[in-house]
């Protein structure tokens, strides 16, 4: 009971202060306004605000939370196009992410399966891989753009509902966000004890049985880890596809914020985009310890 | 007339130059309705020798026929049980056993599988537990349910390998009960391999001790004529039974005895000569030019036997 206890102090009181150090090496960065009052050349009173700091633009703890406040307050709320709560953009980065994750499991778990089941595929496709895998979503993107240059679907009042650049979006984050899948998958398949294997000879299972029977299930804790670590990827690619096509979204609220000279909600977007991630993070892994028994 | 028949077969491993030869002119033949164990010493392909007739592996030289047909591959006519249980740790004991009936059975209507499937969960005594996945259940419940999901497909053999030697003595002694009282019951022609030679005397019609030579050879069978149901506790004391073990137990060590050590590892000795010491307070000693090395002399080795 007393270790309980303890145990459990410490892991609040720990992250706190780790926190609370943080929080002050940022106010020790941050630089201040600071209002002076002096006569101007006609002789009237007028008020000067300089920031002064280490870092001059950036905004204290306290200045980025009343800048920010209204966002988290109104989470849901949408006064304009470019003036949206916050959770509202990152509704709108999810929506996006979920389609392009969906299509990166599609694509990604099959190629796995092949990756694992056949060596001449392995020896193949390997090499192109290897090669396109830590290639950067800011370098897809615009291929993206080329490829899908021609997509326009239009609702009925003519207005563009998902054109290229929402299709080179999902585009950028499905090709990113595949290869943890493409990998894990390949890497359980090759693990799938020869035991079972065995089993499904001496029982001469047909080919579709031995794959749903005994090679999906004894798979699937590595496609699940496969799946959770395509998510953070998809998760990170949002923020730079939005960037870089100026969708709205919490990536895209960033970027509009920073040429906004905004600077405090700079600092909530990230914070947010980090919360949203480890969230996403800590579902899958939920999910992912549930087929952990296998 | 026999059942299953091994003519001449060989068996290695490996690629030519590493290669390991496992089995060598292997005959066996197995009547309908025997029970045949065999024995043998771990790692001197016992494994190997069941999975010639389960078709898991093809033989270099000589064939493996059942029923008069050649061995090519797995088929669910020889009931292979694992050493290791190899149940579908994803699903249930029922299913388990289904996968098997479903597989074999395939005209049969869905209730017929079902009232099949509940046969032989009840025939190894698990009904409470055909719910339970195999994480839930007991080295030998598990071991139970890998022969029913085996036995519910009617092999016309059964072939165990090692079915018992993760247990404890215990539980396995229940289990050679068991099995042996299903044998008696439905009269499956069984092939049991072992590394104990009490279960093989417990349980065999006869036995056949796999030598320890390199490669592996089967050695003269042994007829075990006594009577069933075999207790082992007034076992112990029987002199028939005592015989027998021990010409079981001779026949094995003696082969290993005549494996004479083949290989042997040349040793280098330490690269440094012993000084004589009486000399250590002498002017001699201090105007040495260091320790002598072997190495400056001539290289020494000694040869050992492993």
């Amino acid at each position: 009971m007393h270790l309980i206890q303890r145990f459990k102090l410490e892991s609040i009181l720990l992250p706190l202060s780790a926190i609370l150090v943080c929080v002050l090496l940022w106010y020790l960065i941050a630089g201040k306004s600071v209002i002076t009052e002096k006569i101007d050349d006609f002789g009237d009173k007028i008020k000067v605000t300089k920031r002064a700091g280490l870092s001059a633009d950036l905004p204290t703890p306290v200045e980025t939370w009343t800048a920010s406040k209204l966002y988290i307050a109104e989470p849901f709320a949408k006064r304009g196009e470019l003036d949206q709560g916050i959770l509202r953009f990152t509704w709108m980065s999810l929506v996006l992410v979920v389609q392009g994750y969906f299509i990166a499991l599609v694509i990604g778990t099959p190629i796995g399966f092949f990756l694992g089941l056949s060596k001449k595929f392995t020896i193949a496709f390997d090499p192109i891989i290897q090669v396109l895998r830590p290639v950067s979503p800011l370098a897809w993107l615009p291929l993206g753009m080329i490829l899908f240059s021609g997509v326009k679907i239009a609702n009925g009042d003519g207005r563009t509902v998902f054109g290229a650049s929402d299709a080179a979006a999902l585009f950028t984050i499905a090709i990113c966000a595949m290869w943890p899948t493409v990998m894990n998958t390949a890497v359980g398949v090759r693990a799938v004890p020869q035991d079972y294997l065995n089993v499904a000879k001496v029982l001469k299972l047909s080919k579709s049985k031995t794959l749903w029977k005994v090679l999906v299930p004894a798979t699937l804790p590595y496609m699940f880890t496969g799946f959770r670590l395509s998510l953070g990827i998809a998760w990170l690619v949002i923020v730079a596809v939005e960037m870089l096509t100026g969708r709205p979204g919490i990536g895209g609220f960033l970027w509009q914020q920073y040429n906004a000279n905004s600077y405090a909600h700079i600092i909530l977007c990230i914070l947010t985009i980090g919360v949203v991630g480890y969230v996403l993070d800590r579902l899958m892994s939920v999910v992912e310890s549930r087929f952990k028994t296998a | 007339m026999s059942l299953i028949e091994i003519k001449g077969a060989a068996k290695g491993f490996g690629l030519p130059g590493s290669r390991t030869e496992v089995l060598k002119n292997i005959n066996l033949s197995i009547n309908e309705g025997e029970f045949v164990v065999i024995v043998g010493y771990s790692g001197s392909g016992k494994s190997t020798l069941i999975n010639l007739i389960s078709g898991l592996v093809k033989p270099d030289a000589g064939v493996a026929t059942i029923a008069g047909e050649t061995i090519t591959g797995p088929g669910p006519d020889r009931g292979l049980v694992f050493q290791n249980y190899s149940l579908l740790p994803w699903l249930t004991v029922e299913e388990n056993i289904a996968l098997a009936v479903d597989e074999v059975f395939k005209d049969w209507t869905a209730a017929q599988r079902k009232e099949h499937v509940q046969k032989y969960i009840d025939m190894v005594k698990l009904k409470p537990a055909a719910h339970k996945l195999p994480k839930e259940l007991s080295g030998g419940m598990r071991q139970r349910v890998a022969v029913a999901r085996t036995l519910s497909m009617n092999p016309k053999v059964l072939l165990l390998d090692e079915p018992l030697s993760a247990l404890d003595a215990l539980t396995r002694a229940t289990i050679q009960d068991e099995i042996s009282e299903i044998w008696r019951q439905n009269l499956t022609t069984v092939l049991w391999i072992t590394n104990d030679p009490d279960e093989a005397l417990l349980l065999a019609a006869r036995v056949t001790p796999l030598l320890p030579t390199a490669p592996a050879t089967l050695g003269e069978p042994i007829v075990v004529d006594l009577d069933r149901p075999r207790d082992r506790k007034s076992l112990n004391h029987d002199p028939k039974f005592k015989k027998l073990r021990a010409q079981l137990i001779n026949t094995l060590l003696d082969a290993k005895g005549r494996m004479k050590p083949k290989t042997s590892v040349k040793l280098t000795l330490p690269d440094i000569l012993p000084e004589d010491l009486t000399y250590v307070n002498s002017l001699q000693f201090l105007n040495r030019s260091g320790p002598r090395r072997r190495s400056d002399s001539k290289r020494e080795e000694v040869e050992v036997a492993v």
